[in-house]
């Protein structure tokens, strides 16, 4: 009995632990955000300097037009994910339940492609995209993304696990091919399909280096394009305040999802493989 | 009813066509794709916009679209991008001093020169520009490929207060700098922050070389000085800085030096009496510092008879005018560069963002005249440039750097010990040397 609760004292205790270095980061930030920009951690109080000041979010909200930007994230990664809903239901039905020639062939290729590091591809995506007359638009952001291999390959092997049973069941109450997935497979695969969406959200809204070379204008860059210019201030050294206050004004949308879905968003990190 | 309302219909198609027309006429204008980086805080984005602004109601039938790109380096970056896909889309940007020879020898670039040859003041054009920035927009021949724009140098900063305090005197010299860096230095107050720790000592390195009498690179872009006697005596100074007194050292500051982000606010939070810094920290250290700040030249190398021994490198960027732009875009292109290089922009430019303004008339006309004489530090970063010498840029430059900095950063951080440091030097030297082979 009582070693029984001693142990769970101890995994208490453990897991506070982990949950204090985890919120450090956050805390940090909201502490550094805060802070007189004049002065660094090691002077006066370590938590909140002399005084509290919402300067560092005044000069990091001039630097950028964060409301063109927060649109622009929102219709980046809403638009990707819409696209790429549709796409791997269909394709993640074919690879599971169509027999068709060369399907095994195929879906090696598609494994193949989630190998392809997508900096290799850059120079290439962007002369499609400049012959395709999309360059600086929203459509150029999106659309590679459009395909997701991962994204088939895990509606795959979730439709698999749908038993086949209930397709026949459907099927001889004369279901068609598109009631059977929206009846059947859909509403079956829900937990995997808002795994995939907190992937696709969270990676997209972190994505930089692709907005940044097909986008050249303020009204079409996400918000990355924003922070970027608070964090390169390397000539004159870094402004932490400042930083981490875009940084905050950035991140708050996830952090809120984050608080709400915490345990779809553990579950999904962890059955996709992915960080 | 029907026929009234066609007819109105008519009438304001008729109306808007009219009023239509001017505009048609308006955009048959030329638009030039201007790339720019940041690397000093503030809203820079809003102040080229005011520029580009300004510039189009002096020329109506310009445009300029002005694409903030980053970093330095992700600004070259993207522009590479452009070069490899062969669909070059920039067709003016502000690129590191030190990109000018990889871009000319890859012909990316056209040259200043032929746009300053034909202008009735060519020769007036160029003298207004102080000559240690026009040492990095020439190429050996002594064409002008480049136009400075934001370029900066660094400069010692010191606790005036402190200064005062303890009676001593501003350093002149590496003898006098040591001297007083060690009588200022406590536990709690370095004597002087030397910020070369992490992957970029490169800079500050080259004022001691050239202090202690052969800068890194001269004229010929194929010749590096880095195993040379004065580059061992410059990289042994900045060993010995962080090195306790103990071990031979001078010991007034952090083994390896301080990271260069964090020394300005570690100087204005009074961790340190004297720090090397670029002068785009002056604005935000005057405002920060609770102290009187004091500005003098970098004493980087030996005395001379007068005792003096200043020695500085230039830093910054400059404007590039593309190859792959139609010749139309370019003459355009280039009234936007004489307009970014003219006295009144310069000037405005320099008291905003502390770049040190290239020209020597943008300090005779306001906001930096009243700026000067409100704060005459500003002053000292332009006198200095008469000590200062050509930023480091070489064939393979951004090769050869990664081989300085990384030989520099081994001995300075202590990883290498000083009794091998020529040895590593030499090494490196055989490196650079057959990285440049061909081009000798």
């Amino acid at each position: 009995m009582t070693r029984r609760k001693w142990r769970s004292y101890l995994v208490t205790a453990v897991t506070f632990v982990l949950a204090m270095i985890w919120l450090m980061p956050l805390v940090f930030s909201v502490l550094m955000s805060l802070r007189p920009a004049t002065e660094p951690i090691n002077v006066g109080n370590i938590f909140f300097g002399s005084t509290l000041t919402l300067d560092n979010y005044h000069n990091a909200w001039q630097v950028a037009p964060w409301g063109r930007h927060y649109l622009n994230s929102l219709i980046f990664v809403f638009g990707t994910l819409i696209v790429q809903l549709v796409t791997i239901t269909m394709a993640g039905y074919a690879f599971a339940r169509l027999r068709f020639w060369g399907r095994d062939v195929l879906l090696g290729v598609l494994l193949l492609q989630l190998m392809i590091p997508t900096g290799v591809l850059l120079v290439q995506n962007f002369a499609t995209v400049r012959t395709l007359g999309l360059f600086d638009t929203h459509w150029a952001l999106m659309m590679p993304y459009w395909g997701s291999a991962f994204g088939v390959l895990m509606m795959r092997q979730t439709f698999r696990a749908v038993p086949f049973e209930l397709e026949e069941a459907a099927r001889s109450d004369g279901a068609n091919w598109w009631q059977l997935i929206r009846h059947v497979y859909v509403p079956l695969s829900l937990p995997a399909y808002i795994s995939f969406a907190i992937v696709s959200i969270s990676s997209h809204w972190n994505e930089f280096l692709w907005p940044f070379i097909v986008t050249r204008s303020e009204d079409v860059r996400p918000l990355t394009a924003g922070l970027n210019k608070l964090f390169f201030t390397t000539e004159v050294g870094a402004q932490y305040g400042q930083l981490l206050a875009g940084t905050l004004i950035v991140i708050a949308p996830l952090v809120v999802l984050f608080v709400f879905f915490q345990r779809q968003f553990i579950e999904s990190f962890a059955s996709s493989g992915l960080k | 009813m029907l026929q009234r309302s066609l007819r109105m219909l008519c009438l304001l198609l008729v109306a808007s066509l009219l009023a239509v027309t001017p505009f048609v006429q308006a955009q048959a204008q030329v638009v030039v794709d201007f790339y720019y980086p940041t690397a000093v805080d503030g809203p820079i984005t809003q102040t080229i916009q005011e520029y580009a602004t300004k510039f189009e109601a002096m020329h109506p039938n310009i445009k300029i679209n002005p694409v903030y790109t980053g970093s330095y380096t992700q600004t070259r970056d993207t522009i590479r991008t452009e070069l490899a896909a062969q669909d070059v889309i920039v067709d003016v940007a502000v690129m590191l001093a030190t990109d000018l020879t990889s871009f000319v020898e890859e012909e990316t670039i056209v040259p200043a020169q032929q746009f300053i040859d034909r202008m009735e003041n060519g020769e007036a054009f160029v003298a207004n520009f102080f000559e240690a920035f026009l040492a990095n927009c020439r190429d050996e021949e002594g064409t002008i490929w480049s136009v400075p724009f934001q370029r900066s140098t660094p400069i010692l900063y010191y606790n005036a207060d402190l200064f005062r305090a303890e009676g001593v005197e501003v350093p002149r010299n590496v003898n006098e700098l040591i001297e007083v860096a060690q009588k200022l230095h406590t536990p709690e107050r370095a004597g002087l922050l030397m910020p070369v720790a992490g992957g970029f000592p490169i800079w500050l390195y080259q004022s001691f070389a050239a202090g202690f009498g052969q800068p890194l690179i001269e004229a010929d872009p194929a010749k590096v000085y880095f195993n040379s006697d004065a580059s061992l005596a410059a990289v042994e100074f900045l060993t010995k800085l962080g090195m306790p007194t103990s071990e031979g050292g001078f010991g007034v500051g952090p083994m390896g030096g301080s990271v260069w982000g964090d020394t300005p606010t570690a100087f204005t939070s009074g961790q340190a009496a004297m720090i090397y810094h670029t002068t785009g920290s002056l604005t935000n250290i005057l405002r920060n510092a609770t102290f009187e700040v004091g500005v003098a030249f970098l004493p980087s190398g030996l005395p001379n008879e007068n005792g003096e021994g200043y020695a500085a490198p230039t830093g910054g960027g400059n404007l590039y005018i593309f190859a792959a732009t139609e010749p139309e875009v370019q003459e355009a292109a280039w009234l936007w560069v004489e307009f970014l290089a003219s006295d009144e922009v310069q000037s405005d430019w320099g008291a905003r963002t502390g770049y040190v303004a290239a020209t020597r008339g943008a300090w005779e006309i306001d906001p930096l005249k009243t700026l000067v004489e409100e704060k005459p530090q500003y002053l000292v970063a332009r006198n200095q440039l008469a000590h200062a010498y050509k930023e480091f840029d070489s064939y393979r430059s951004i090769d050869v750097q990664l081989i300085i900095n990384n030989a520099l950063s081994s001995i300075i951080s202590g990883n290498v010990p000083l009794s091998q440091a020529k040895a590593t030097l030499d090494a490196a030297q055989a490196q650079i040397d057959s990285l440049l082979a061909e081009y000798r």
